[in-house]
């Protein structure tokens, strides 16, 4: 049973991910086509993105709300210096902005010692109110047409997003699993007052971390407003609720400590998958939401009996 | 070095703090709105928001209790539209005194459902009451197709709009909802409990405490103060909207309970406090919308309030030496 739930942790996605495949391609003839396929992928990779920088504040034992407002925060600034600046200068000095969110979460949380939880509830909201007034409550149309390229161009047949997507997950993943920062991310999520005895910089790990989520999260804020060619500052509401569902799912474990980035990798397309699916079913949007809402409630159920059971082993004295 | 006196000096301003810091700020308030602008000083105004504070003062009972225990719930924003339109399509066939009864005993219920899988299954509320967030939000879309629903019972739109003597009947609730609970925080061994949970949850559980029981009940009483409220909210608006009705409702309510000096790490808190914030709030937002403040910066402020207040609890704390620096 141990081992069972280990490798559950591990690769129950893959279980859901085969489920599904499996239902979508009896329902759609037209699902095992190459475009559906790559189309679905592109489709998760918005939630995979953030989800690479949420993993990691959970593995912290953070946790960060203000994603989507950072979203429409880097959109609205796309939007603005494109024209001003040139593409590749507006893209970084929108990240750099969005980053800079990440800081100031970061900062409150550690110096004001506010709840993780709380600073980036208020923060979704500040920030929320700041991207509505720097685009002064319109969206803004980007009139360059080849920024396109990066939410909706093609490389070797392969949608730009996805490129992305492998070399962010390739750089996260070798932080997380092959340096000291990543072992130090770990390190405070389990424990951290023993990080802090021993010598880490149990703020600067955490400051560190916020700063990758909000980059994260303008990434991904580039790629959608790519896509449309309009600077949104209210883009995607509800969308943090993707990215914890992804997170959770792909086997981060909410107790912090143990993040695992090939769950949220291969969740991301998971849940783009059952909004393929729903398409399919022509249900109205708000099913979406439910669905959604209903897979990260199921993944927290199976979480929850999951800890509940190895507690249990822990009391009989077995080692897990 | 520890200097005795210095502290003993701490500990009364931390005690002024916490007992007129409220009402001082309320007075502020008012103060500078009332010179800023004219309408705001008429008596129609002070009435009117007075009643307004009980649409998040209903809510922020619940809440307190809640934060007191250690959790938080940001579903109850969802939570009041989905149980107003189940609630006010019910008139028909039962008639407003159902209806009234049937959304506070349904919210109880969303809530006891909450409070089951914080406690019995250990996941973090806040995480649970997210994923709750949207269910609840897209329920209340599916069950009225995206419609308002549109309330005319004479009853229902009573427990907006009435009055007794002169005195509405939503700020009469309020009154009564707030007696009830502080009676029950400060004279009751439930009251007792909450603290003891929210101070250390695991000398609560050693100590014979059934602390999921406990939790449970928190959550469905909050569940009860926001079927109460949701009540007053759509009698108020004359109809239930899926869609808008509760947008942002949590955070308001959350920051009503931190801003009236409960403790996030819980543990510590004050109904009393809540009540004053609440009025602080709507009197304050009611001022920002008077003097016409773009609601872009409202958002800003609310959000900035928040962290603030939250700072002003700990500094509060330390100075009165509950918390460890």
């Amino acid at each position: 049973m141990i081992k069972f739930l280990k490798l559950y942790e591990k690769f129950g996605i893959f279980i859901f991910i085969v489920i599904g495949a499996v239902a979508l391609s009896i329902a759609s003839p037209h699902f095992l086509e190459l475009n559906t396929i790559l189309n679905i992928i592109t489709q998760g990779t918005y939630a995979a993105i953030i989800g690479f920088g949420m993993t990691f504040a959970i593995t912290s034992g953070g946790f960060d709300l203000s994603v989507e407002a950072v979203m429409g925060l880097t959109s609205v600034f796309l939007a603005i210096l494109i024209p001003v600046v040139g593409i590749p200068l507006a893209i970084v000095i929108s990240l750099v902005i969005a980053s800079s969110v990440g800081l100031i979460n970061g900062l409150i949380i550690t110096k004001l010692d506010v709840n993780p939880f709380i600073t980036t509830l208020a923060m979704m909201t500040i920030i929320r109110g700041v991207s509505l007034l720097v685009a002064g409550g319109r969206q803004i149309v980007i009139s360059e047409k080849s920024f396109m390229m990066i939410g909706t161009g093609k490389l070797l047949g392969i949608p730009v997003p996805i490129y992305i997507t492998m070399v962010l997950f390739i750089i996260f993943y070798l932080i997380l699993y092959h340096t000291p920062f990543g072992r130090h991310v770990s390190a405070v999520g389990s424990n951290e007052n023993s990080s802090r005895i021993s010598g880490l910089n149990v703020n600067l790990v955490k400051i560190a971390v916020f700063i990758l989520v909000s980059f994260t999260a303008g990434v991904a804020g580039t790629i959608r407003t790519s896509q449309t060619l309009i600077g949104i500052p209210t883009m995607a509401p509800g969308f943090v609720l993707d990215v914890i569902a992804v997170t959770i799912l792909g086997g981060t474990s909410l107790s912090g400590g143990r993040g695992n980035l090939w769950g949220t990798l291969f969740a991301g397309v998971f849940i783009s998958m059952i909004y393929y699916g729903l398409n399919l079913l022509g249900v109205q949007i708000f099913y979406q939401m439910l669905s959604v809402g209903l897979v990260l409630i199921f993944a927290l159920f199976v979480n929850g009996i999951r800890t509940k059971y190895l507690e249990k082993i822990k009391a009989r004295g077995i080692k897990v | 070095m520890y200097d005795v006196k210095a502290k003993k000096v701490k500990m009364k301003i931390g005690q002024l703090w916490e007992n007129f810091g409220l009402l001082f700020l309320f007075v502020v308030v008012i103060t500078i709105f009332s010179i800023l602008s004219p309408t705001f000083r008429t008596y129609y105004n002070f009435a009117n928001n007075f009643r307004f504070s009980s649409l998040i003062g209903i809510g922020a009972i619940g809440m307190t209790f809640c934060i007191m225990s250690g959790d938080f719930d940001i579903s109850i924003g969802s939570m009041l539209a989905l149980v107003a339109v189940i609630g006010s399509s019910l008139i028909p066939k039962i008639g407003g005194i159902g209806g009234v009864l049937s959304t506070i005993v349904i919210a109880s219920f969303l809530g006891f459902v909450n409070g089951v899988f914080i406690a019995k299954l250990k996941i973090p509320a806040f995480i649970t009451t997210l994923g709750m967030l949207f269910v609840f939000r897209a329920l209340a879309f599916m069950y009225t197709n995206n419609a308002p629903v549109y309330i005319q019972d004479k009853f229902w739109l009573f427990m907006g709009n009435g009055k007794v003597y002169g005195i509405p009947f939503a700020a009469i609730a309020m009154v009564i909802c707030y007696l009830g609970a502080f009676l029950l925080l400060r004279k009751s061994p439930f009251g007792r409990y909450i603290i003891a949970i929210g101070t250390n949850k695991r000398a609560a559980m050693l100590s014979g405490i059934n602390v999921d029981n406990v939790k449970i009940i928190i959550f469905t009483l909050l569940g009860f103060f926001i079927g109460v409220a949701s009540v007053v909210t759509s009698a108020n608006l004359g109809s239930a909207n899926p869609g808008l009705m509760g947008q942002g409702y949590e955070f308001q309510v959350i920051t009503a309970v931190v801003l009236g000096g409960t403790s996030l790490k819980g543990g510590n808190g004050s109904i009393g406090g809540a009540f004053i914030a609440a009025m602080i709030l709507t009197y304050f937002k009611n001022g920002l919308g008077l003097l016409q403040v773009s609601s872009y910066w409202q958002y800003v402020a609310v959000g900035l309030i928040l962290i603030l207040a939250v700072t002003l609890n700990r500094m509060k704390y330390t100075l009165l030496g509950q918390v460890e620096v």
